[in-house]
């Protein structure tokens, strides 16, 4: 079954067509990656799930809705989080503060009733430090709980990045390239962690991915992108045959 | 040292430690005892010093967490004072003309938070600092209400049995008024609201992928912001009793800026520590002036150079100001003599290119 569709999606910059007539859809509970060189598009087919550009054309839809139209902020409410290439966490608060943002979208507390710190925004806040814990346990960050996001590690980093998104709740994770910069090790952790996220949480992940090993272990099917087309689209084994895949990553 | 966390409500106590609550009573003790020995005079300095500090804490929510520049807070300082000061000279009470200079200085708030969403850095910090000089405008030639540069004569009121007249009524009031200032911007930082301004503070983008609504949330800060401030503002009156437009001008809104860069940008004690420099620095030149050689002690301007050669010396030395300082203290205290040097030292950064604007 599809949980989230897209529909001859184009985006121009100008004459640039970043993204240029694309359709896919993703199916509940797999994870689905999407590769290409750079400039391919990958990164700006997220902004445009996440709704921080808005398409020339085309339709985005989700669990049989239509987002195109919706503003960035409500995309997390309606169950869609992502992570970003860069890192974009909060580095001056803590960990625990970070995931907290992540429920943001489940907060339903007045401005006033916060500013009074009434016992139902007390009560609320508990709730969601619980669901917070949580994630914390899942990915095992608990010595880091309270250091700011400026002292840990970039492999750390990167885990907390994905435990923000998942406290969203969310039915689909974007992970924009999960692998970039770190070693072999923690590649393979990242693995696990997508593998965990689909298996117990149920999460459907797409992921924008290079490294071939992470792509080839963790996903069902993958997409290759070039110019803002798409070139192929089928299994990893498929889609490293095809000769215009071939042709966009090697030349000739 | 923190205590053993037993439950998940601890972390939401405000002063969760037995050293953090004695503090508090004792800086509550001394503040409420002072006025038993103290003079007029010094009275209303200190009564000064918590009107600085409520405008601190404002500008601290907007600049110090939210990460928007103001040079616009004298302009929100004004319209609280002069909202207060009129209503007041036309009979109504002070329990109402000192809330509703806070309310109309937050809808001023407001008019300049929506325009200034799509701005930063130093762009926001024009668009403030021209707002700042239209309100300043209109204060001098709205001579109808105002009183132009004639200025405008602060009636002092009666609250319940405190006259206002004496610097001792406006002590009380200004640190009551601190006080509730303090619990609300505390309570903030501790619920969503406040977690949303640090997060836009940190990351635009991703704090709008979290859920957060930026227009909203942003202008929020700016409204939260500027009535503080004209709550400040209300009490600064009582403080002048005379109003004139060019007391809410550039040189004012800088005077803010560097009082929370000074007590250290994103504490609230920051801002307590910056309001007391910034009102006690004036008094000390005055108490010295005299005995400088060559008479520096009277060259014109020698306030303000003083002024921003410490904001610089703090830029570069203290950027996280007396706060962030009195905390390294502390840290070294509690690890004597385990203290490494490099403990507050961070990592540099590269990693940020390609960001989504």
């Amino acid at each position: 079954m599809s949980l989230f569709a897209v529909e001859d999606l184009a985006l121009h910059f100008g004459g640039i067509r970043a993204v240029d007539g694309i359709s896919f859809d993703v199916r509940d509970g797999e994870v689905f990656a999407i590769i290409g060189p750079n400039g391919a598009g990958k990164t700006t087919i997220f902004n445009l799930i996440s709704r921080l550009y808005q398409p020339t054309s085309g339709r985005l839809i989700f669990r049989g809705q239509d987002i195109t139209r919706r503003p960035p902020h409500v995309v997390a409410s309606l169950g869609i989080a992502r992570t970003f290439q860069n890192i974009e966490l909060f580095a001056n608060a803590t960990l625990l503060q970070n995931l907290l943002i992540g429920r943001h979208s489940h907060v339903s507390a007045s401005i006033l009733s916060q500013i009074l710190y009434t016992p139902a925004v007390r009560r609320a806040e508990i709730a969601h430090r619980g669901r917070a814990e949580e994630v914390i346990a899942f990915l095992g960050l608990e010595r880091h709980r309270d250091r700011l996001i400026a002292d840990l590690p970039y492999g750390i980093r990167k885990v907390v990045e994905i435990g923000r998104a998942l406290c969203i709740d969310p039915r689909l994770l974007l992970l924009d390239e999960p692998s970039s910069g770190l070693n072999v090790e923690e590649t393979q952790e990242i693995a696990a962690w997508i593998d965990e996220i689909r298996g117990t949480l149920g999460v459907t992940v797409i992921m924008v991915e290079h490294d071939m090993s992470l792509v080839s272990a963790v996903s069902d099917r993958v997409m290759a992108l070039n110019y803002g087309r798409i070139l192929a689209l089928g299994t990893a084994a498929e889609v490293q045959r095809d000769p215009e895949v071939v042709r966009a990553y090697l030349g000739g | 040292m923190r205590p053993i966390r037993t439950s998940y409500a601890q972390d939401l106590t405000l002063l969760p430690t037995t050293g953090s609550r004695v503090r508090v009573a004792l800086v509550t003790g001394v503040a409420l005892a002072i006025p038993a020995f103290a003079g007029e005079f010094y009275l209303g300095e200190l009564a000064a010093v918590f009107i600085f500090a409520i405008a601190g804490v404002g500008m601290m929510l907007l600049s110090g967490y939210t990460g928007l520049v103001s040079l616009g807070q004298a302009a929100f300082l004004g319209i609280g004072a002069y909202t207060n000061a009129v209503l007041l000279a036309r009979g109504v009470p002070l329990i109402l003309s000192l809330p509703s200079g806070a309310m109309l200085a937050g809808l001023a708030g407001v008019a300049i938070g929506i325009p200034t969403l799509r701005m930063s850095g130093l762009y926001l910090a024009i668009a403030t600092l021209a707002f700042g000089s239209i309100v300043g405008t209109i204060f001098q030639k709205w001579e109808g209400v105002t009183g132009g540069f004639g200025g405008f004569p602060v009636v002092s009121p009666t609250l319940g049995p405190l006259i206002l007249d004496s610097p001792r009524g406006l002590y009380f009031l200004s640190l009551a008024m601190l006080g509730l200032v303090l619990l609300v911007a505390a309570n903030i930082l501790r619920s969503p609201l406040g977690r949303s301004l640090v997060a836009i503070h940190g990351s635009e983008i991703s704090a709008q992928s979290m859920g957060v609504n930026l227009a909203v949330t942003k202008t929020l800060s700016f409204a939260i912001s500027a009535a503080i401030t004209g709550l400040a503002g209300g009490l600064f009156a009582h403080y002048v009793h005379f109003l004139a437009p060019d007391s809410f001008d550039l040189v004012l809104s800088i005077q803010f800026v560097t009082m929370i860069v000074v007590g250290g940008l994103g504490s609230l004690s920051g801002a307590i520590y910056g309001a007391i420099f910034i009102r006690l620095l004036p008094q000390g030149i005055a108490l010295l002036r005299d005995d400088l050689p060559l008479g520096i002690g009277h060259m014109p301007g020698l306030e303000p150079s003083l002024f921003g050669l410490i904001l610089v010396l703090f830029i570069i030395f203290e950027p996280q100001g007396v706060a962030g300082r009195l905390s390294k203290i502390a840290h070294y205290w509690s690890a004597f003599p385990l203290h490494r040097r490099a403990t507050f030292q961070r990592q540099k950064s590269y990693t940020r290119s390609e960001r989504v604007r």
